[in-house]
């Protein structure tokens, strides 16, 4: 792994590529209403890894949907590059817990889905789903179907499939949360790698504080439900990084004390 | 496998053994043995129906000429309707009365109305329509309910329009669903079509050549037909069952 293009980015201000101001959402049912989100604004750079943690139910996943488009903001406004964000959009990609593949196609005709909804002709199709199945190892596999993938292959379709769209970000809704330890930590170390071949936006929520700071470029700690942000973590590490480091083991140490006081159980 | 195929015969076995038994003490002629009943059926395969002059495979096609169009037609219009209703939910919340209204009716229980109203060869079709109809509707709509919503997630944040999530996500995804409704309907309906024939004699088929049988007092004839149509149903049902099986299975949702 070449470390230097990950490691040493360097920002300036106005570089950020996406603004997420004053984001309220509030649900509303026939009796209740619960805000989740209260007064969100974060910006997030060009080609940096921004995990986002916080207490369960805190309304990450939430958080997740509205950059999506998924569902609608109660008030605030999310940019990206300059365009403001109504509804659901191939500039926004989205990795799945569930990996959310499509069980009737092969893992090519999954990758070029969204190729194909956009009108691309086949042959340009198929030729940038090949070279997104090399980068995440599946070349091999393009004609499988998906039932007989394991659960770390299947994400590595559900990455290739957001990432061939080339969009100008990728939110990654605990996508390595269905897998076992061992297979998240390849595929964490799968994704570093991916990352240094492309220079790709990516907004990554998890519940592993680990997994956040073996990653991130920045850590943002949300507090309890309504979340807003109440601390973000630069980590300027180079990658890959030591676990048993004690700087490492320090900064987990740190976060989790941080959780720890918003958890709403206690 | 061997298991239940040792299991089946043994059944079969019993049961004609027991039919057989019951005819012998009855000692009435309505009730044939199994040995006369496969007489009166060898005769049929042999020379067909002496008062009509037709053949057995003559009764056997007009009457799945008939299931064939009654289905054709019920997935026509079961297949879009259930996709919409169950996309819909105010479309879902006015068709459900009349949908359970209409449902629990027998589709036997319309076959004199059809065929007396509307003609002796449309009518028939239309009572296999509502037998096979309502099993293709419900399944489809509890297939599109069913739709796991990060699918239609997924296609959207992947630049899918309304349209396209209709067609590339909900419709496969419902195909496996309609396909277990085929296989219910195609077992109604076959029971369907054998009813109506006995209100339709124009029509022929296996069903009239039943109700010809018993009328004539002829009763290893009429033991015959009912031989016949249990094997056509069998069948029936059994393709499918296997098409539904590999379909699914094709598609990687064998769990439907």
């Amino acid at each position: 792994m070449s470390e230097d293009n990950v490691n040493n980015k360097t920002y300036v201000e106005g570089d950020e590529q996406i603004h997420i101001r004053n984001l309220h959402k509030t649900y509303v049912t026939d009796e209740t209403s619960v805000t989740v989100l209260e007064d969100f604004t974060l910006d997030i750079r060009k080609g940096e890894l921004i995990s986002i943690v916080g207490p369960s139910g805190c309304g990450k996943t939430t958080l997740l949907r509205l950059i999506a488009g998924l569902i609608p903001p109660t008030s605030g406004t999310i940019t990206i590059e300059g365009r403001e964000c109504e509804g659901p959009g191939s500039d926004r990609g989205m990795v799945f817990q569930d990996f959310a593949l499509f069980p009737w196609r092969t893992v090519r005709k999954n990758v070029e889905f969204g190729m194909e909804v956009a009108g691309i002709p086949k042959e340009e199709r198929r030729a940038r789903a090949e070279r997104y199945l090399e980068i995440v190892g599946l070349q091999d596999f393009a004609d499988s179907r998906i039932h007989e993938l394991s659960g770390g292959m299947k994400q590595r379709v559900g990455i290739a499939r957001a990432m061939v769209n080339n969009p100008a970000v990728i939110l990654m809704d605990e996508p390595f949360g269905a897998l076992d330890a061992q297979t998240r930590n390849l595929m964490q170390a799968g994704l570093l790698r991916i990352l240094d071949k492309t220079d790709q936006t990516i907004i990554f929520i998890t519940h592993s504080v680990d997994e956040a700071i073996f990653l991130s470029d920045r850590i943002v700690i949300l507090t309890k439900r309504p979340a807003s942000i109440k601390e973000i973590v630069e980590i300027p590490w180079p990658r890959p990084r030591d676990r048993a480091s004690p700087e490492f083991t320090a900064l987990r140490k740190r976060i989790l004390e941080e959780l720890e006081k918003e958890n709403v159980l206690q | 496998m061997f298991r239940t195929a040792v299991i089946t015969v043994t059944t079969l076995v019993c049961f004609i053994m027991a039919w057989w038994d019951v005819a012998v003490l009855l000692d009435s002629t309505a009730i044939p043995t199994p040995m006369e009943t496969w007489n009166a059926l060898w005769d049929l395969i042999e020379n067909g129906d002496p008062m009509t002059g037709k053949s057995l495979s003559d009764y056997i096609l007009s009457s799945l000429k008939t299931l064939l169009q009654g289905f054709l037609l019920a997935l026509v219009v079961a297949f879009p309707l259930g996709l919409l209703i169950g996309y819909s939910r105010t479309l879902r919340e006015f068709t459900e009365p009349v949908i359970e209204v209409l449902r629990p009716i027998a589709p036997i229980a319309w076959a004199p109305i059809f065929i007396l109203a509307v003609n002796y060869t449309v009518g028939p079709i239309l009572v296999v329509f509502i037998g096979i109809f309502f099993p293709l509707l419900t399944n489809v709509v509890f297939g599109v309910k069913k739709i796991d919503n990060n699918l239609m997630d997924a296609a959207r944040t992947l630049g899918a329009n309304q349209v396209q999530v209709f067609t590339k996500v909900m419709i496969p995804s419902s195909i496996p669903y309609l396909m277990n409704g085929i296989k219910v309907g195609l077992g109604i309906g076959w029971m369907c079509i054998v009813a109506a024939e006995l209100y339709a004699p124009q029509l022929g088929g296996i069903g009239f050549y039943l109700s010809e049988q018993a009328v004539a007092g002829f009763w290893p004839g009429a033991f015959a037909a009912i031989v016949v149509i249990a094997i056509l149903g069998i069948v029936t049902t059994g393709l499918a069952e296997f098409v539904h099986k590999r379909i699914s299975t094709s598609m990687g949702m064998s769990n439907v």
